[in-house]
């Protein structure tokens, strides 16, 4: 299905990089390096140098910490998405709440995607996104409070939970006004789920593409990758790139990641191979 | 009667495409010359392909002057020289030129010709050529 991500549309074919960018002193991965706001707009033109079509920007780190209310939350994005903005007219950005007053604040700032990570945990930032012709990631997270590790969670088919969770919140997004390809669908590896669940939706994340929505992944080098491998943080980009390649094989069109170069050439070769693609510029024994 | 001499390069054929098209001007100019072929004939032929060191058939030093000798022929319409070709040579130097020789055999005269491409990007010498001839 053609993607409408704010101001930019997107081809049927075409798969996307969206690159991390964390305004927090506190991520798991980044550990606060671009928490200064001019770090943070490095990483931007870092991101966007090396191909990036969409970059995510993050108030608050997914795990427990600190308690950020809102009026904090708009400080360490609202202004930082504007100077996005300014500097890149036609860079989407994605700014990852789920809160719908931040969501409100940063749409007015330029944004063209809400990226709730927890599942509709405010229910008006559909509202949001339909208000401002935003797009909106609907993930699943099995029903738990913002900001919580999954503590002994299992679901009867984890897969089906994820489709039945993500596409009634996609029919939730359309009803309340968002446009039809301006909705994705994300499993969310780790968000309320085990190891053994985010490798089981890995595995059979062409269920997840069936429904018809697009689907987008956030892998990088999150614990199942780390738990999987027995990797720390900072160790597990060839297991975050052997899922990527996976699930670009069922057909994810939208990558959440740390590492953009790396990710996009997974992705490429592995459309490529599925025929989806064509090589970038074959001669090889065709001269 | 029109003829046009053309590479027979398999990434000009469609199942072969790239995003970055490797062989875009000669693309442009064998449509070009196609479109003016009309109904006329189509000859495949191309010099040696042993060009460079990255050539497929590798480098062979006879290469270059087997490929001047065959594209002055060309340009100069010169029947008798294609005719009398080594195509021993050319088929060592993986030169494409049998149906070069037999047309020559079978004709008598050129009256025009058009030289549209004439490089050899990959170590194989193409040409784009078109004749008027009888």
């Amino acid at each position: 299905m053609t993607l409408k991500l704010g101001r930019q549309s997107f081809s049927d074919e075409a798969t996307l990089m969206m690159a991390i960018v964390n305004r927090t002193p506190d991520s798991f991965y980044d550990k606060g390096a671009t928490w200064a706001e001019d770090k943070a707009f490095d990483r931007v033109a870092q991101v966007v140098d090396e191909g990036a079509e969409i970059v995510d920007i993050g108030g608050i780190k997914a795990a427990p910490g600190v308690f950020i209310d809102a009026a904090e939350e708009k400080e360490r994005v609202v202004s930082f998405v504007a100077r996005v903005r300014e500097k890149y007219p036609d860079l989407v950005i994605s700014v990852d709440t789920w809160r719908a007053e931040v969501g409100r604040a940063v749409c007015e700032a330029g944004a063209d995607v809400l990226n709730d990570a927890w599942g509709g945990a405010d229910p008006e930032l559909v509202d949001v996104a339909a208000a401002f012709d935003a797009a909106i990631i609907c993930t699943h997270t099995g029903g738990v409070t913002p900001r919580t590790r999954p503590y002994r969670i299992e679901y009867d088919d984890v897969v089906a939970s994820a489709i039945a969770d993500t596409t009634a919140y996609a029919e939730r997004a359309l009803a309340a006004g968002v446009a039809r390809e301006s909705i994705v669908i994300d499993p969310a590896h780790d968000f309320g789920k085990n190891t053994f669940h985010s490798l089981e939706l890995t595995r059979r994340l062409d269920e997840m593409v069936a429904t018809g929505w697009p689907v987008l992944v956030s892998l990088s080098n999150k614990d199942f990758v780390g738990e999987t491998l027995d990797l720390p943080v900072g160790e597990r980009l060839t297991g975050t790139l052997a899922a990527t390649a996976i699930s670009a094989l069922a057909g994810a069109r939208i990558y959440r990641v740390h590492e953009v170069v790396e990710t996009r050439q997974v992705v490429d070769m592995v459309n490529t191979i599925a025929g989806r693609r064509l090589p970038q510029r074959a001669i090889r024994g065709l001269q | 009667m029109k003829l046009l001499i053309v590479p027979g390069v398999l990434a000009l054929r469609p199942e072969y495409a790239s995003i970055e098209d490797p062989v875009a001007e000669l693309r442009k100019a064998v449509a070009e010359a196609t479109d003016w072929l009309g109904d006329g004939r189509l000859v495949t032929a191309n010099g040696s392909a042993m060009r460079t060191e990255k050539a497929p058939g590798h480098f062979d030093a006879r290469a270059e002057t087997f490929d001047a000798a065959l594209g002055a022929a060309l340009r100069a319409g010169d029947l008798a020289a294609l005719r009398r070709l080594d195509t021993v040579l050319a088929e060592e130097l993986w030169a494409d030129v049998a149906a070069l020789v037999a047309i020559a055999g079978e004709l008598s005269e050129v009256t025009s010709v058009e030289v549209d491409y004439d490089d050899d990007p990959y170590g194989v010498q193409y040409w784009v050529v078109r004749w008027e001839c009888s």
